[in-house]
């Protein structure tokens, strides 16, 4: 009966420490994450633009390290955007929203500089979307 | 002859910056509350890369946002989200193509803040529903800024909620849109 008794607490126990780190599950961080697909920016985009169910086929959920010269940057309200060029005639682009989570060496880029994200895709609407980004290092 | 000339150049490009026909933001704000009433803990998410492309001529608007792109305050509740609610792998975003139905009292091409109605197509989870909701549109400074509020009902887009988790996910979630709208090229 006691033995059993001990079963139970320890099985709640355990139960609770899982739920628990469940619950408060960190955010992901791509700082040390490997890429699962390196890209360059214009073409990310064209094959969005060209076939989005075949590019988010390949690409949504992965962390895709891509790379391109910084068209714009946003700070809204704390939230860091960076777009990379595309060479898309209407202006559309690659959005890299910096995680708010994981550390970052910068969170400035200057307009025209080349430089390399990692970050999960979350599709196509009009952009290509990344998010959780931090910079790849060189 | 020539002055005449510079001046009639000079008129009609002013003009076309006045009239760009086609605003758009890549920076729209949606948010969601879903908490039930009795909750304890609260249910929200934010997306800031909502997309909008509005044309000033008719009125017409095209809005999509990633769900992927929603923050919560909990990972695990965007896990759940994605996965069990919205399918985000099958189904990525939500999109509403529709339009301005009163623009004969919206002027998008002169300053002040209107009240508007939008019509149109809203898709999410592979569902399709026609929608008319209310905003406010303000027209200043160069931009055009959009504000709404209205309410999405899960079971209209299939959307199921766990008998397990019913008590605190709202059957009516409530979304907010603000997005600020600048000329496009």
């Amino acid at each position: 009966m006691k033995k059993i008794l001990i079963a139970l607490v320890v099985l709640a126990a355990v139960g609770a420490g899982v739920g628990y780190y469940l619950w408060n599950k960190p955010a992901l961080d791509l700082t040390n994450a490997k890429s699962d697909i390196v890209v360059d920016a214009t073409a990310l985009f064209n094959e969005y633009k060209t076939d989005e169910a075949q590019a988010n086929s390949k690409y949504f959920e992965k962390v895709i390290g891509v790379s391109g010269k910084v068209q714009e940057v946003l700070n809204d309200e704390g939230t860091v955007k960076v777009s990379l060029e595309t060479g898309d005639p209407n202006g559309f682009v690659v959005r890299c929203e910096l995680s708010k989570t994981s550390a970052h060496a910068r969170t400035e880029f200057p307009v025209g500089e080349t430089v390399a994200f990692k970050g999960t895709c979350s599709g196509f609407n009009l952009d290509v979307v990344l998010n959780n980004c931090v910079e790849a290092k060189k | 002859m020539k002055k005449l000339m510079l001046v009639l150049f000079a008129s009609v490009t002013m003009a076309a910056n006045l009239s760009a026909q086609n605003f758009f933001t890549r920076d729209g704000k949606i948010k969601f509350d879903a908490t039930a009433a009795n909750s304890p803990e609260k249910i929200e998410a934010l997306s800031k890369t909502a997309t909008c492309v509005l044309k000033t001529t008719d009125g017409a608007m095209q809005w999509a946002v990633l769900f992927k792109s929603f923050t919560f305050e909990k990972t695990l509740m965007g896990e759940h989200f994605n996965e069990n609610y919205v399918e985000s792998s099958k189904y990525p975003k939500a999109t509403f193509t529709g339009k301005i139905t009163n623009l004969q009292e919206v002027n998008l091409t002169k300053d002040g803040t209107y009240n508007a109605v939008v019509t149109g197509k809203m898709s999410v989870h592979g569902v399709t529903k026609d929608v008319t909701t209310n905003g406010a549109i303000t027209v200043g400074g160069g931009m055009i800024k959009i504000n709404a509020g209205f309410t999405l009902n899960l079971a209209d887009y299939n959307i199921d909620i766990p008998s397990l988790v019913s008590d605190k996910v709202a059957h009516d979630v409530k979304i907010l849109i603000d997005a600020p709208l600048k000329p496009m090229n």
